[in-house]
């Protein structure tokens, strides 16, 4: 059993309260920074533990802090995103029905750290429940003297607000989220200026995931080497959720040291490939990271490899794939997701990506063409100079379909029929 | 119209709000709430109260999932059909409730009970094949259990 | 400047810049359809995408989003880039309906020049094309939603560049939808460049729908006439009819865009009921038998009576040109005349503008743009002059403060503070916003005139209190700009607009004087005749029996009011030439047609003494579609062609005058010293300025009228507006709809006081004559102001003036049944 740190409360079916949250440590790293008025040490800290953003982009999180210039305008925001709205994810969904104060306490404590006065958690809609727990635990937070005025005689205010979102994926992206949460279309904008600088009503705004925020206490409680001492790998710092669903016996959420091979996690973790399957690929971060193929079957799972590898750990939301399984039709599934989500704005998402969609529909039906593939090569690559990351995210499967799986393509278009259909 | 208690009761967010604007979806659930849907009324009533102008409410209405700009039924499924729940389902969830309710995907069924909307990932993986009604999460499914779900709630009304 | 190259080819410019820009000022225009330089930079198209060679980022990279950067280097035709903007374009048609053939932009397409330019010709899209329902959008824009490609143009110009709030978008992924929240008239006055804004045909031109492509057309640069400020504008003809107006950019004046009143008001130009044909003693003849006959008659009446018998009448809207031959036969003739103007108060108040716009006091629009505090006084701008409020919200945008002391309820597409101010309080809350402007008096700054004379004391100290406010935020301004309306203020109100503009341009800062002036060439008409060459100067003359006969050349007698026309039927002889059917032309004894700006061409001055020429469209004549009957090609033919025997005024002036002006433009010199430089043939592009102003400008120190007594009188103003009034706009077909039914305007209080409510029938009774109307009862009319809109259904003429003292006892409200 690897050391428990942001699951350390879970328990099946049951949220931590904020006293078995406070039993097991939490809220005393709040207090000491609080009593010590050393923001700064929060931003070194976390900046030593070099804790990458577990959303997606793996931006150090302790950077980002610090890129909120100090006589920066004021009032700042902190905004915590909860949108996950990847498919294949669910790991933030999991964090706050565990333990919601950790998440709340490494809120306040980003905020403290750029001296921002608010918090928001931006909350799909499909998570309501969540959302409920949040605001009933952020009112226990304040009644305990954890948000408010002068919170623990500090002199620092800060409050916590949940916003719930209408629900679509590009919210979950930084600049259509301060977009959404100012009432406005959640299209994205390019930056500069940053959110850092101008983000939230033009104002210096950090952005979160969910994850990233909850390692925040123990950072700062326990300190950067102890969190990176946790990964298994020399590269990568801290545990990481992985949510893994797919072709085996036990989805769900493990919390591992970061760099444990993907192997390790399929069978020690996940309880093996279910009966009858073989494991033919994984998208080990969510749907917009690339298919990873069997000879990456014992690959360490953090940052670097993946990227060692032409992939991403993005949120380590392991999506896993068996022989029985048409690559062909996930991937034709993953483009009317992205088809379906994008925000209208440019014109290689809006309009590429329905194309795509189209080509490889006629493929998966038997209806496909020589022709397609180059075509869908070429888009592939196109799709990179789109507006925002959206676009390229989708590209990933895609790509990585064309380059490890291009003979499961050609199979389709020359069977005139998805070959697995059969085997179903 | 919205009942004037619920109407002083947004009033009085938006008021302690920084920014009225923030609270445009809040403002369009909780007419919808009200209306079952946001009606062209509804999209008046939060201009008005937003101190928003029509057209700014439905740019940002006609955005999102769950702002439903038509009428829907008593109890909305949001079924997932995205790439877990498509690969864990013997037979596309869609598929399955389309037959059961005799309804194509955004429609309503003759008694006003159910809509059918196929919508992307609800982060309900670990549980595919999974759907929302009315936003609670139902999952793993299979056609019984289906069937168990669709009749309760027609029991229920 | 940075230095960068493009294309093997170096080019220095400002940090700051698009590499799009700096491409174009190599002539290389980079593909685009989101980018649009007034409308800045979204990277929403990504058909602008270059390959980077060398810079901080290098690769694919959109032109429009990249910021130049010393020693950058940028290949447009990198194979990577072509490539991938054939992409977008492919992408973009996958969509987009192969209507070219039935679609009206078809031949001035963006999108179909990219497509193909890019070469993209074979279809490899396998699915089906998205569709959207077409809303309806009002008389002048047609709405086809499947050729949209996204580029979010329009409702960045309709909503963030113009400040209208009806047009947005809807909906998300492929679905993005760009439209009304439910169908309807677009509400914007500008809406029209909504047409030549989008790259694909979305938006077309509604009233020309398949009349033509783009090559078909005789196509002309021209300038607007419909107003003083004189935008530029190119014209299409087709078949002997003016077909299309769109916006030609001008740095200076408008820009990239024009108002709907400018693009829409040409109907004029092709009304059947336009004069073609001579006419003497009501029997149709040919124009030179009637000219001869014009004559024949003005020199008898000229003979036997004295010259002083004859009159002369001209207008605004005429060209410089035909202004200046009607001044020379009047000298020539020793006739009377030319009467330019309505009534002295406006000729008075055009005189003072004119002749107090010194070149360093007076702005451009694009240089009004750039101001950060504006106070106008006395000018409605959205009815007056439209693009003058889309000036003023470009400033707005960037942080300018904008105030306005008018009486009329002034809207504007953006926030400002209105001040509901009556006309005689106008050159005083000037004066108080300049003391505090001013501020403790300072070595060589020159104090605001007008000291001498306390402020009314009438004026709500509140309003006071305000202005001074104001006055105190200008003088914190880098760039503070009066502007400043001639239509219903008086010369005092001018002068002091001018006075202060002048103290805040001497406190070292780019300050200015920005007028508005009734009629597209009302400064030549300031340059051409005086005070005293205004019509109800002329009535009195009428009227005692000294004047015999009247020629009136373009000119809309009407504006002179009721009280002219039982004048004019004691005349012996009307002569009037004219491209209208007005009603003076109907009422002629003699009537030579005249050619059109669109024959003719023409030069006129703009409010800021800019002399400009509009070309030649066409050679005129009975549209094709009138001549045929709707048959085309007509049936019978002939050489001349039918109803194009109209003379230019020029030509027919110079006739009466019996001389030939050999050289035009020499002429003009002739006329007035500031005309000299027309005598050298070189014409800049961006017009002339003219310099009209004086040491003797009149000075604001004029004693202050009489003030109105509280209840007693009332200040009865004319108010212009969008649609409708403006003589030559007002007769499109295609504006009627728009045009908002014509009120009479009180202000709620006074309304109390005189039982008036609205939608009660009023009756004004004027010197004039009477004016009746339906009541609109407002909180943001002027205490103490009576507003009449001029328009055709109200006898506005009545008023004698653009504002005009009336007692309360005129004011009725109308017992009788309420009609229709
Ligand atoms: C299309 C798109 C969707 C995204 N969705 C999410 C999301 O749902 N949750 C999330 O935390 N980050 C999401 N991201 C990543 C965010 O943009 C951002 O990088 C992250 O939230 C920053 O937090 P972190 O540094 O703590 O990871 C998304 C990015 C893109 C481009
Ligand atoms: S890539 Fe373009 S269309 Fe897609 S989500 Fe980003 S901005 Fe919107
Ligand atoms: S012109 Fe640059 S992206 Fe459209």
């Amino acid at each position: 059993m690897y050391p428990q740190v942001l699951f350390q409360n879970r328990q099946p079916d049951r949220t931590a309260t904020i006293k078995t949250y406070r039993a097991g440590g939490g809220y005393r790293a709040l207090a000491d920074v609080l009593q010590q008025n050393a923001a700064a040490r929060v931003r070194q800290v976390l900046l030593d533990a070099a804790l990458l953003g577990r959303g997606g982009a793996a931006f150090p999180a302790g950077v980002k802090l610090s890129t909120v210039a100090e006589d920066a305008p004021y009032p700042r925001y902190v905004v915590c995103n909860a949108d996950e709205m990847e498919p294949g994810t669910f790991k933030d969904r999991v964090l706050i029905f565990a333990d919601p104060h950790q998440l709340i306490e490494g809120l306040i404590l980003a905020g403290f750290a750029v001296h921002a006065e608010t918090g928001i958690i931006f909350i799909r809609p499909e998570y309501e429940g969540a959302a409920a727990i949040l605001e009933r635990e952020v009112r226990v937070a304040e009644k305990a003297g954890y948000l408010g005025k002068d919170i623990l005689g500090s002199g620092f205010d800060y409050r916590i607000v949940v916003h719930r979102s209408g629900g679509r994926y590009i919210c979950g992206e930084v600049t259509a989220q301060i977009n959404a949460l100012q009432g406005k279309r959640p299209n994205p904008l390019q930056p500069p200026p940053y959110p850092t600088e101008k983000g939230l009503w033009q104002k210096p705004t950090v952005l979160q995931n969910v994850e990233t925020l909850c390692c925040m206490p123990h950072i700062v409680a326990k300190g950067a080497d102890w969190f990176k001492n946790l990964s298994l790998t020399p590269s990568g710092a801290g545990t990481k959720i992985f949510g893994i669903s797919g072709r085996v016996q036990q989805p769900g959420c493990y919390e591992l040291p970061m760099g444990v091979p993907l192997s390790e996690i399929i069978e020690d973790h996940a309880g093996g490939m279910i009966p009858g399957s073989e494991f033919k690929a994984c998208l080990p971060g969510g749907a917009s990271t690339g298919f990873l193929p069997a000879r990456h079957y014992h690959i360490p799972m953090d940052f670097e490899a993946l990227k060692k590898a032409g992939n991403r750990l993005g949120t380590g939301a392991i999506m896993v794939f068996d022989h029985k399984t048409c690559l062909v039709g996930v991937t034709l599934n993953l483009m009317e997701f992205f088809a379906r989500e994008s925000c209208g704005w440019c014109t290689p998402c809006r309009e590429g990506l329905p194309f795509i969609r189209e080509l490889l529909y006629e493929i998966e039906s038997g209806r496909g063409k020589p022709e397609y593939v180059p075509m869908l090569q070429e888009m592939s690559r196109h799709l990179w100079h789109a507006y925002c990351a959206f676009a390229p995210g989708a590209a990933a499967p895609l790509a990585s379909l064309l380059d490890e799986f291009e003979d499961e393509i050609q199979d389709h278009i020359k069977r005139k029929a998805c070959p697995f259909s059969a085997l179903t | 119209m919205l009942p004037k208690t619920r109407k002083k009761a947004l009033q009085k967010e938006i008021a302690a709000a920084e920014h009225a604007r923030e609270l445009v979806v809040d403002v369009l659930m909780a007419l919808q709430a009200h209306y079952g849907h946001v009606t062209d009324e509804a999209v008046f009533e939060a201009a008005d109260l937003l101190g928003m102008t029509p057209m700014e409410i439905e740019e940002v209405a006609t955005f999102y999932t769950f702002i439903y700009r038509r009428p829907v039924g008593k109890y909305v499924i949001h079924v997932c059909d995205s790439v877990i729940c498509w690969m864990e389902s013997e037979r596309p969830l869609l598929e399955v409730l389309c037959e059961k309710l005799g309804i194509a995907p955004g429609e309503t069924t003759a008694d006003g009970l159910f809509t059918l909307l196929p919508v992307c990932c609800i982060g309900y993986c670990d549980r595919a094949p999974a759907m929302l009604i009315n936003r609670k999460a139902y999952g793993p499914l299979t056609e019984n259990k289906i069937d168990r779900i669709l009749t309760g709630l027609r029991q229920e009304g | 400047m940075l230095k960068l190259t493009i294309d093997n080819q170096p080019v220095a410019v400002p940090a700051g810049t698009k590499v799009i820009a700096a491409a174009e000022k190599l002539g290389i225009m980079i593909p685009r359809f989101c980018y649009h330089p007034a409308l800045g930079s979204v990277g929403a198209c990504r058909v602008c995408a270059v390959s980077v060679l060398k810079g901080p980022r290098t690769g694919i990279q959109m032109s429009c989003m990249l910021d130049v950067e010393d020693g950058m280097v940028v290949a447009t035709g990198d194979p990577a880039a072509v490539a991938f903007r054939r992409q977008v374009i492919e992408w973009l048609m996958a969509n987009h309906p192969h209507d070219c053939p039935v679609c009206d932009e078809g031949g001035h397409c963006l999108l179909q020049d990219l497509t193909v330019s890019g070469g993209h010709g074979r279809r490899r899209f396998p699915g089906k094309k998205r569709t959207h329902r077409d809303q309806q959008l009002g008389p002048l824009i047609q709405h086809e939603m499947n050729r949209c490609i996204q580029c979010y143009r329009c409702v960045r110009f309709y909503r963030e560049f113009a400040g209208y709030p009806d047009l947005g978008v809807t909906g998300i992924a492929a679905r993005v939808y760009f439209g009304r929240f439910r169908e309807g008239t677009l509400e914007s006055p500008f809406a029209g460049n909504l047409i030549d804004i989008c790259p694909t045909g979305v938006f077309t031109d509604k009233p020309s729908r398949y009349k033509g492509r783009r090559w078909d057309f005789q196509r002309s640069p021209s300038i607007c006439i419909h107003c003083s400020l004189g935008c530029h504008t190119t014209v299409s003809a087709r078949y002997r009819e003016i077909v299309r107006i769109e916006a030609r950019f001008s740095p200076t004046v408008n820009g990239h865009f024009i108002c709907d009143r400018g693009r829409y008001g040409f109907a004029y130009a092709n009304a059947p009921e336009r004069p073609r044909q001579g006419r003497i003693d009501g029997e149709t003849q040919p124009v030179s038998t009637a000219l001869d006959a014009a004559l024949e008659r003005l020199t008898t009446v000229s003979r036997t009576h004295g010259p002083d018998a004859v009159a002369c009448i001209g207008s605004a809207r005429s060209s410089l040109e035909t202004l200046g031959a009607l001044k020379r036969l009047c000298e020539r003739r020793s006739w009377r005349g030319p009467f330019l103007w309505p009534d002295a108060q406006t000729a008075r108040a055009v005189q003072t503008a004119a002749a107090c716009l010194a070149p360093e006091l007076r702005l451009s629009m694009k240089e009004l743009e750039d101001a950060d505090f504006i106070l106008v006084v006395g000018a409605d701008p959205v009815n007056e002059a439209p693009m003058l409020a889309l000036a003023l919200r470009q400033a707005q945008r960037q942080g300018a403060t904008i105030a306005v002391c008018d009486p009329r309820p002034v809207a504007l597409p953006f926030a400002f503070e209105h001040l509901a101010l009556a006309p005689p309080f106008l050159a005083d809350a000037i004066r108080i916003f300049a003391r505090a402007a001013a501020g403790p008096p300072q070595a060589g700054v020159r104090a605001s005139g007008g000291d001498a004379h306390p402020p009314d004391p009438n004026m709500p100290p509140a309003v006071q209190a305000r202005l001074a406010a104001m006055g105190a935020t200008a003088r914190t301004c880098r760039r503070p700009v009066i502007v400043c309306g001639t239509q219903i203020v008086n010369s005092r109100t001018v002068a002091r607009a001018a006075d202060t503009a002048r103290m805040l341009k001497s406190a070292d800062k780019p300050a200015g004087l920005f007028f508005v002036l009734p009629g597209a060439n009302a400064f030549a008409a300031a340059l051409l005749s005086d005070e005293n060459g205004a019509f109800n100067t002329l009535q009195a003359g009428i009227a005692d029996g000294h004047v015999k006969a009247v020629l009136a050349v373009e000119s809309d007698l009407p504006a002179a009011g009721e009280g002219l026309a039982p004048a004019l039927k004691s005349l012996d002889l009307l002569v009037v030439c004219d491209y209208l059917n007005t009603a003076a032309a109907r009422a002629a004894d003699i009537l030579v047609p005249t050619r059109s700006v669109f024959e003719e061409g023409g030069i006129f001055i703009n409010q800021t003494g800019c002399a400009q020429r509009a070309a030649p469209v066409h050679v005129g004549g009975t549209p094709v579609a009138q001549t045929g009957g709707g048959d085309h090609p007509p049936r019978t033919f002939e050489r001349s062609i039918p109803g194009a025997e109209a003379l230019s005024a020029v030509q027919a002036l110079d006739r009466l005058a019996g001389t030939e002006t050999a050289d035009p433009p020499a002429a003009l010199a002739d006329l007035h010293p500031v005309l000299a430089p027309f005598a050298s043939r070189k014409w800049p592009d961006e017009g002339q300025l003219l310099d009209l102003s004086s040491e003797a400008a009149p000075s604001a120190d004029w004693p202050p009228e009489e003030p109105p007594a509280a209840g007693k009188t009332f200040e009865l103003v004319v108010r212009e507006r969008t649609f409708g009034s403006e003589a030559l706009s007002q007769r499109a077909d295609c504006l009627r709809p728009l045009e908002k039914a014509p009120r009479i305007l009180v202000h709620s209080d006074d309304a109390a006081r005189l039982g008036i409510a609205a939608g009660d029938r009023v009756a004004l009774t004027c010197a004039g004559g009477v004016i009746e109307g339906t009541a609109d009862v407002r909180n943001t009319v002027a205490a103490g102001v009576v507003i009449v809109d001029r328009h055709r259904e109200l006898n506005w003429p009545a008023a004698g003036a653009g504002w005009v003292r009336i007692e309360a006892k005129q004011i009725h409200k109308i017992e009788k049944e309420r009609e229709r």
